[in-house]
């Protein structure tokens, strides 16, 4: 510490208090009054008042979680008794810095174990946790990062060093200033209160008080003190201002003074450097890196401007500075100096001010470079890493480089490192304040060097809320189930849906979200849909055919292919079906229900990549357009089976047109059949424009109608020979298929005759279209169709 | 500052089959260090499941139905500055009776008795101490009355001369909690 005061003494005028790290250190810190006039009144007052906010803090978050009953407001139980999970209750809290001591107790069972005298000590270690616990408590934000332990552990023994000074400096002067006035005056006594004063353990001690008793009996007077002993003994005086509240050098308000530095250093008392933004992953605001890895590229900055050799060499290996840095940063190099030669460095670093040099609207490439603190701070990274200079340089791989940054040598020479670092700030501030292009571009590799770092913490959340501990499991999960029982009680739901709920946000879902409204629907066109999933895998290449048949036919305006209707005609179905229960109007759902053959609906999971099918973007259009000529609400249903038709026709689109034109005419024979199903179709979606397509077009398709109902039961039985020779798995499907037109016709008829009795009433223009004329053809068809379906039950 | 569980009385499977789903939601690891199981569980296995192994120390007094013969018939423990003493109430007669219990406790020289038995919550205290009546667990059918109301009792023991209770009852389908507070006196005469 002499060496240190000689050190300061030489290079700048002698500091205040230098012989007292601990008020020297307050004084940097910003606690106590730097300017030299201050008196020492002055400081005391300081001292008393921060001395007396710790102890309200202290009272204040010491958690009583049995309030006398003679209280005011009796808690409500069913929140503040011991097994609840909400996060409010008095006992949350509780276990929540139960879970926080925990934590800091871990790291302070292993903090400077060498000092195990000191810090071990369960005194100690009591007021470390309580310091910490009540920091972390007040700064919710930051919580208890490991490391923190480290920056408080060299304040609490500056501190106790001064006590020991103190006692030391004291001890001749005892006379002046104990309260004991019985025996001082008589020099015989002299021997007695030396025996009063000495310390057990050292007698030569004892005799060496005796000299200096005598040679304390002759001058009394303060004045004749010299100037550094007498502010000792100011400072330390009970009856000085603020009496013993005020004396800066007390061993009963440590923890006080401890938890005062602790602070401010952490906060950065309005400067630059504030610790605790170094253990928070929050960005930064110019920046968008963490406060910790911009200051370890500030370092590597500074390392590039010194020594671009070694820079580029550790760029090379890949070293990112915050492999070491955020060690050394974040524990102020704690870990890598040893006790005695770390308060040396703070020393010099706490005397360097944290203010921003210039103001604040001053570009600057680094924020922690803005201030003389951080610059140093910077500089001594710097010098430490020019210290091992030539070990590093020898180095060839990433490993063995970090092996030696994170073993830094023991004993290095602590004074020429802090030499180097005091040279290195100037050039630190300096290079910080000019925003060049050429320091922008190095800042650019920096950035990118340490970009690999930025991008997790780039993702990193905003500023948690302002809980006072985060919560735990157990709380996360009672918000959540009281949230939505809340939600349940406000809507009315019984037991049953709010469990649902419950049930529901736990994870346990249920696999439909709605119950379809459609439930008949659903059972026929499930059917029909394994139908033609059977169906379709295996005839995707003669639809592929059909397509360029349909091409070449009259009709195009609806160039659908055989991929197509089965969607439409799914479409059409669902729309079937609603149509059939609203009874919009009447012929509509008469064509409607003509046209919902059973060819197989509903491909909604065709995923089969075979089954490839052109999907026109007409038929996209048809889509729409049937959704607006619905003006039904549909049921979730068939948006469902919408949307997915849309999304599986369209992914084939692709697939299909290359492939149309490639595949080979295998099934030519089953090109009839199809065809048929086609016009089918065809005519269902002509249909459903109601409103666009002509009388004209409905006569075609009619005649179309007759003419294919024709073709299909010649094609049927050609069909039929074929099918015996070819697959037994399409005999099983077209079996399916006939049951189901089956079921179709039947409700076709069902409808008609509640039509019969509508179309009188109905003035649709589409309505007189059809008239007599068209529920014969209708019938007729029908007629046809249950032909072919017998055929079809009969394979 | 140790909280201790008082349970009892389950009747797991011969009258009910589980806690109830509220009263089970309450008890969360981590916070409870002790549990005292007046008896009457009744199948060993339970001791492997929750809530009983919410935590390492447990204490377990027999029953008149526990299918464990070897469980003790009564048992003292020290927690903090307070002796406990746990006993299934099957054998103190009569049943539920102040005068048989507190002779019970001198007994067994005790400042907290954590009996069940009666399967109602009930906690008092008489000259020679407290007794504490968890009741049941799964509010399992009793003799004595019709409605048994599903408890237990949380114990906070503190470091100084007091102790805690928080009952927790369900209550037509909520939770309903209730606390008293015993008091210690410093200084109470051994029995001689």
């Amino acid at each position: 510490m002499s060496a240190a005061a000689a050190v300061e003494a030489s290079s700048t005028p002698r500091k205040r208090f230098s012989g007292l790290r601990g008020v020297r250190w307050r004084v940097d810190l910003g606690i106590l009054p730097s300017s030299p006039s201050a008196s020492i009144d002055d400081l005391r007052r300081v001292t008393a008042d921060t001395r007396r906010r710790y102890a309200s803090l202290r009272r204040r978050l010491l958690i009583d979680r049995h309030p006398p009953k003679d209280g005011d407001a009796s808690p409500d139980l069913t929140v503040d008794n011991p097994l609840s999970q909400n996060p409010d209750s008095n006992w949350g809290r509780f276990f929540r810095n139960a879970e926080l001591r925990k934590m800091v107790d871990q790291d302070l069972t292993r903090l400077y174990p060498e000092h195990h005298g000191y810090f071990q000590t369960p005194l100690c270690q009591a007021m470390l946790r309580r310091i910490l616990l009540l920091w972390c408590l007040q700064h919710p934000e930051y919580g208890y990062r490991q490391g923190m332990h480290e920056l408080l552990a060299p304040i609490v023994y500056v501190l106790h060093v001064d006590l020991d000074h103190l006692l030391q400096v004291q001890k001749p002067y005892e006379d002046c200033f104990n309260d004991e006035f019985d025996g001082i005056t008589l020099p015989e006594n002299n021997l007695f209160s030396n025996y009063k004063v000495k310390r057990a353990s050292d007698w030569d001690s004892g005799i060496e008080t005796e000299n200096t008793h005598h040679i304390m009996s002759d001058s009394r007077s303060l004045d004749e003190i010299d100037p550094d002993t007498r502010d000792i003994l100011l400072l330390s005086d009970c009856y000085g201002a603020e009496g013993e509240l005020g004396v800066i050098l007390s061993k009963k308000f440590m923890e006080h003074d401890a938890y005062c530095m602790f602070d401010n250093l952490m906060d950065g008392a309005q400067g630059v450097v504030a610790m605790a933004s170094f253990f928070s992953p929050v960005v930064g605001s110019s920046t968008n890196l963490p406060p910790v890895i911009e200051a370890s590229s500030a370092l590597y900055h500074l390392l590039s401007i010194v020594d671009p050799f070694l820079h580029a060499h550790l760029v090379e290996l890949e070293v990112e500075p915050q492999y070491f840095a955020l060690r050394w940063l974040r524990v102020l190099f704690g870990r890598e100096f040893c006790l005695e030669d770390l308060l040396v460095i703070w020393d010099e670093m706490l005397s360097s001010s944290n203010c921003r040099l210039r103001g604040d609207d001053a570009e600057y490439n680094f924020r922690v470079l803005c201030s003389p603190r951080g610059a140093f701070v910077a500089g001594l990274a710097v010098s430490m890493l020019h210290y091992l200079r030539s070990s590093l340089l020898a180095t060839e791989t990433t490993t063995t480089c970090l092996q030696r940054l994170l073993n830094f040598p023991q004993n290095p020479d602590t004074k020429k490192l802090i030499e180097k670092a005091k040279s290195l700030q100037e050039v630190a501030l300096v290079s910080n304040m000019l925003p060049s292009s050429s320091q922008r571009d190095s800042n650019k590799g920096q950035f990118r060097v340490s970009s690999g770092y930025s991008l997790p913490s780039g993702s990193a959340s905003p500023v948690p809320p302002l809980n006072v501990l985060p919560d735990g499991y157990w709380e996360e999960k009672w918000r959540v189930l009281h949230k939505d029982e809340e939600l349940g009680e406000q809507s009315n739901s019984d037991q049953g849906s709010a469990k649902k709920k419950l049930a529901e946000k736990l994870g346990l879902y249920r696999t439909k979200s709605e119950p379809l409204k459609v439930k008949g629907a659903l059972n026929r066109s499930s059917i029909r849909q394994i139908l033609f999933d059977d169906v379709s895998s295996d005839i995707g290449t003669v639809e592929n055919h059909v397509t360029t048949e349909c091409c070449e036919a009259p009709i195009n305006s609806n160039n659908l292919n055989v991929g197509d209707f089965p969607v439409v005609l799914a479409d059409q179905r669902t729309s079937n079906w609603i149509v059939d229960e609203t009874l919009l109007s009447g012929d509509n759902s008469v064509v409607f229900s003509k046209s919902v053959c059973p060819h197989g609906i509903g491909n909604e999971h065709e995923i089969d990549s075979v089954k490839s099918s052109v999907t026109s973007n007409s038929f996209l259009s048809d889509n729409d357009e049937e959704a607006f000529n619905m003006e039904e609400p549909r049921s979730q249903n068939a948006s469902n089976e919408l949307a997915l038709d849309a999304e599986a026709t369209s992914s084939r689109v692709a697939d299909a047109v290359p492939e149309q034109r490639a595949t080979p005419n295998h099934w030519k024979s089953f090109a009839g059949t199809f065809q048929w199903f086609w016009k089918f179709g065809r005519g269902s979606n002509e249909a459903s424009r109601e409103s666009q397509s002509s009388s004209d077009a409905r006569h075609a398709n009619k005649d179309s109608f007759d003419t294919t109902t024709c073709d299909g039961t010649d094609n049927s039985s050609g069909v039929n020979k074929r099918i015996e020779v070819g697959d037994k798995k399409m005999m099983h499907a077209l079996r399916n298929l006939g049951q189901s037109m089956l079921e179709n016709i039947q409700v076709i008829e069902t409808v008609f005759q509640q039509e019969k009795g509508k179309f009188d009433t109905l003035d649709n223009l589409s309505n007189n279209i059809l008239g007599v004329k068209g529920q014969s053809t209708a019938i007729a068809a029908l007629k046809e169709l249950r032909k072919v379906s017998n055929l079809l039950q009969e394979m | 500052m140790v909280l201790v569980l008082a349970i009892g009385d389950l009747h797991i499977p011969h009258r009910a089959s589980d806690l109830p789903a509220k009263l089970k939601q309450m008890l969360v690891p981590g916070k409870i260090q002790h549990i005292l199981c007046a008896g009457n569980l009744c199948i060993e296995m339970l001791i492997f499941l929750f809530p009983l192994n919410l935590c390492p120390d447990r204490h377990f007094a027999r029953g008149e139905y526990d299918e464990n013969a070897r469980y003790p018939e009564s048992k003292t423990l020290t927690i903090g500055q307070f002796k406990l003493g746990l006993c299934h109430g099957h054998q103190i007669i009569p049943w539920d009776d102040l005068d048989s219990l507190a002779m019970f406790q001198r007994q067994l020289d005790v400042d907290i008795l954590v009996t069940g038995h009666t399967h109602q919550f009930k906690a008092y205290k008489h000259g020679g101490g407290v007794v504490i009546i968890p009741g049941s667990a799964t509010g399992a059918h009793i003799s004595i009355t019709y409605d048994a109301n599903p408890s237990f009792v949380l114990l906070d023991i503190e470091m100084g001369l007091r102790v805690v209770v928080c009952v927790y009852e369900l209550i037509d389908g909520q939770v309903k909690v209730n606390k008293i507070d015993f008091k210690k006196t410093a200084t109470t005469l051994p029995a001689h």
